[in-house]
């Protein structure tokens, strides 16, 4: 079947089964591939993207799901969130990096919908990504330093207002 | 020109861009080949005339952060400008020396001479300028990727240098930088890859691709040594090219040969996957298929019963237990484990024309050279195996099955071939971290401390794995936290007992010092708890007198016998940064545990208590002492995930196996610890710079799970003597 799809804000056409996982059609045939291969569950959020603005496990959702809805991966994601990038980097949050696009946008996610996530909003929003490096604290911490920043950049925003 | 007379290379590159020695079409993702320069004055330096200093990381990255502690050694040592320093990661081969990335010692094994790169390289630069600017060789300076002459003032960028630096001879000693100079080495720099990796560009095994590459997905027997008898053909649909038999491994020992089963090669992966999924297959018997964990563990503690191999004795252990006084003793058992690493293995091989290449996430590209040039019979030099980042390994990528496997389809093929495991492939096809039991008996004196003391340890030892006829624990298994214990008494014994398991096990993150380490620290707490004694305060009783100290059984090279001292500091680290002496909250205990392993001395404190029938990790502390360290921010990242890791299997990791069949299959049945009940952790690094440079990968896990069972034990008053710990 040939599907027409919104990635990261382009037209892309495939040509694949109807059940053909995300996952698989970014990796095989969109050549995005960090979107990542952990559990083909939905068990470890290596693979989380965006479908239509929430976040999706790419390897439980089917290419014939999507057809009409706006996709958008990790590779698209420091566009909209560079700060998270940066924290991500300085902290040297990553250790091996494999799980780290998926952790990424589910922590983007979180921001994006609570701008001061509690310790137990991160629990809650980032237990799905599993990490066998167990990055945990730096991920934690650099929630909550971006977070941190947007306040106070919001802040200063609304004072210069 | 007098090629004798210069350096490896006697021409220049007109341009500043390297060229990949790939034979491939070259693609931005592929992993890098042989450098070439206009510099290079040795194998991990190179110098283009644009400036760009490419370091070349012969190790392989698996979040330890190697590639950058590379690099910042070399980079230091050459005074160069960060920013301006690129990474290559090397192909497998024995010019660099030992590639093996394992065993927490690619710093030890590398820092001098990896210091001794940059420092050359740096010399020669000062000497192209003092040549080419009449001028002493002692008042040319090199700093920050510049050379200058403070006399004449003038000054040369790094890369104005590197044609004239390229003619001249390599010197054969260099001096290297004090301690004080160093402004990358001991610092917390910024991982070189966390860049790639924060924007989806992070290359793995997984990720290669090369054209007309096909993708396999195999169904393995689910039995080791098993074979295919019957396969029916599925009904052809696009994309499916079609079945590849794979033999089992020899019945010699599994080793690193492929395991037998059906392949499943199609253009794309989940055409792959979805025929896979549906293959009916007919295997061919096995002895192992009357292999469990539970016998094997039943079986081990039987051993326990009866005295094994002699390994260590002194004084009189059965007079002193036939005397008066405390008695103490205890049995522990640990499971099989899996590696689990995020990226499943997944290796591309491309098998044409009498040579072979090789994209894999392998931890030692060289040996897995050697192994596939036997494979194909294939001369060495006609094997390239290119290095990826690698996603987790902890021990899994060190044992190239699932390149062997690639490299074998390729060959049938007469295609490059990805190959692709799943997760439920890599939770029953791996090399397992080998499940024990300890035996642990003691008099124990009015102060909890022992006067006599049996140890005895039963496990499957890794050798089983090359050999049809290994059966006891191979020595250096046995000196990972058995042997080497950093306890005096005055009457103990040591044995050890052996089988063959009907699973392949393997070397994970710490190997042996997990549960030699969970029963050492539990018993010695429990002696601890019996002389009515603070745990800390007896344990600092209990260590050897002096400074370094002899330990049984192990011969360590020079520099590395345990220090009694060092130990000792790292014990008194953790009691100050956990403030154990507080008061403890109602239910909740404080657990230690120290642990000597891969040159490194760790110590760890957890805060523990049991809610609803799981325990609850609300902190812990860990104090290490790494010796010489490049990078302090990835000592504590390791400090970090370690205690993740070591909560893992503490908590849930256990691997069973009945009928010759892992029962486990993915992450909801052998779970991993997930952010909600990831604690906190402290961290200190003790400062220990000129001393040798020991491990940092691995020595962090064995205290964790027996700081747990201690924990509990001073929570609930109940002893947790079996991993994983679950309420009786």
């Amino acid at each position: 079947m040939r599907y027409e799809l919104s990635v990261n804000g382009q037209t892309v056409a495939v040509d694949v089964a109807p059940d053909t996982p995300m996952l698989w059609v970014l990796r095989d045939h969109l050549d995005l591939t960090g979107t990542k291969y952990g559990c083909g569950g939905g068990y470890c959020g290596a693979c989380t993207i965006y479908v239509d603005g929430n976040i999706a496990r790419s390897c439980q959702t089917p290419v014939s799901t999507v057809a009409d809805m706006a996709i958008s991966t990790i590779e698209a994601l420091h566009e909209n969130h560079p700060k998270l990038v940066e924290v991500w980097e300085a902290n040297n949050v990553p250790q091996c990096g494999y799980c780290q696009s998926g952790q990424l946008m589910a922590a983007a996610a979180l921001l994006d919908r609570n701008d001061s996530p509690s310790d137990a909003d991160i629990d809650a929003a980032m237990t799905g990504n599993i990490c066998r490096c167990g990055t945990y604290t730096r991920i934690r911490a650099a929630i909550h330093e971006v977070a941190a920043y947007d306040a106070t950049r919001k802040g200063s925003e609304e004072d210069a207002a | 020109m007098n090629i004798a007379n210069v350096s490896r290379r006697n021409f220049l590159k007109g341009s500043g861009v390297f060229v990949l020695g790939a034979a491939l079409p070259a693609r931005a993702n592929l992993p890098d080949g042989s450098i070439t320069a206009a510099f290079e004055p040795n194998l991990f330096v190179a110098l283009d005339t644009d400036g760009t200093v490419t370091v070349t990381s012969h190790r392989s990255e698996m979040g330890q952060g190697i590639r950058t502690a590379i690099a910042q050694v070399v980079a230091d040592e050459l005074d160069a400008d960060w920013s301006r320093v690129k990474l290559a990661q090397a192909p497998g081969d024995a010019k660099y020396g030992d590639q093996n990335t394992d065993g927490s010692r690619s710093i030890l094994m590398n820092y001098d001479r990896l210091r001794d790169a940059g420092a050359t390289a740096r010399l020669m630069l000062r000497q192209a300028a003092a040549a080419k600017w009449g001028v002493p060789l002692e008042e040319v300076s090199a700093e920050n990727h510049m050379v200058a002459h403070a006399g004449s003032g003038q000054s040369a960028d790094y890369g104005e240098l590197a044609a004239d630096a390229s003619m001249l001879p390599v010197p054969e000693k260099v001096s290297r930088k004090s301690e004080a100079e160093h402004r990358f080495i001991g610092k917390p720099v910024v991982h070189v890859d966390n860049g790639d990796i924060a924007r989806g560009k992070g290359n793995y095994g997984a990720d290669v691709k090369l054209p007309n590459m096909a993708t396999a997905v195999i169904v393995r027997c689910p039995w080791l040594g098993g074979g295919v008898a019957k396969v029916a053909d599925p009904a052809p649909r696009p994309g499916l090219i079609g079945l590849e038999v794979i033999d089992p491994a020899p019945p010699a020992g599994p080793m690193f040969a492929p395991w037998g089963g059906v392949a499943v090669l199609a253009e794309d992966t989940w055409t792959a996957l979805s025929v896979a999924r549906e293959l009916e297959i007919e295997w061919t018997a096995s002895p192992n298929q009357s292999f469990g964990s539970e016998p094997l563990t039943a079986e081990l503690k039987a051993m326990l019963e009866s005295p094994g191999q002699t390994l260590f004795d002194i004084g009189n252990v059965d007079a002193a237990f036939d005397s008066d006084g405390q008695e103490l003793s205890a049995v522990y058992a640990t499971p099989f484990l899996g590696h689990m690493p995020m990226e499943p293995p997944a290796a591309v091989a491309s098998v044409e024309d009498g040579k072979c290449q090789v994209f894999a996430s392998v931890q030692d590209p060289q040996s897995t050279r050697g192994l596939v040039s036997q494979y194909l019979s294939m001369p060495l030099e006609n094997v390239d195996i290119r290095v990826t980042l690698l996603g987790g390994a902890f021990g899994r990528k060190s044992k190239p099955d699932f390149v062997l496997e690639a490299v074998e389809l390729s060959k049938r093929l007469k295609r490059p071939v990805r190959v692709q495991w799943t997760r439920e492939d890599d939770v029953r096809h791996d090399y397992y971290h080998a499940a024990s039991a300890q035996f642990h008996r003691a008099m124990v004196d009015e102060k909890g401390h022992p006067t006599a003391w049996l140890q005895r340890t039963a496990f499957p030892s890794i050798t089983t794995v090359f050999s049809g006829q290994a059966l006891m624990p191979a020595e250096w298994e046995l000196e990972m936290g058995f042997t080497n214990l950093p306890y005096r008494v005055s009457n103990q014994r040591m044995e050890s007992a052996g089988i063959r398991p009907g699973v392949r096990v393997g070397w994970m993150r710490s190997v042996c010092n997990i549960f030699h380490s969970f029963s050492a620290n539990v018993f010695a707490d429990e002696m601890a708890a019996l002389g009515g004694r603070d745990a800390i305060e007896h344990r600092l009783e209990m260590l050897a007198e002096g400074g370094e100290m002899e330990v049984p059984g192990m011969q360590p090279p020079p520099g590395h016998a345990m220090d009694i001292g060092r130990l000792r500091h790292v014990i008194e680290k953790v009691r100050e940064l956990s403030d154990w002496d507080r008061e403890r909250q109602e239910g909740t205990g404080l657990g230690f545990a120290v642990h000597h392993s891969f040159r490194s001395y760790v110590a760890v404190v957890l805060e523990a208590r049991m809610e609803a029938g799981r325990p609850r990790v609300t902190n812990s502390y860990v104090a290490l002492d790494c010796g010489t360290h490049v990078n302090p921010d990835t000592c504590a990242a390791q400090m970090e995930g370690a205690v993740v890791f070591g909560l893992s299997l503490a908590l849930d990791g256990e691997i069973t196996m009945k009928d010759g069949m892992v029962e486990q299959s993915n992450f909801h049945d052998y779970p991993m610890l997930r952010m909600n009940e990831a604690p906190p952790t402290t961290v200190h690094v003790v400062p220990s710079q000129g001393r040798l440079p020991a491990g940092v990968g691995e020595p962090g896990v064995p205290p964790v799970a027996p700081a747990l069972s201690n924990a509990l034990f001073a929570a609930t008053g109940t002893r947790y003597r079996s991993l994983p710990i679950r309420m009786a």
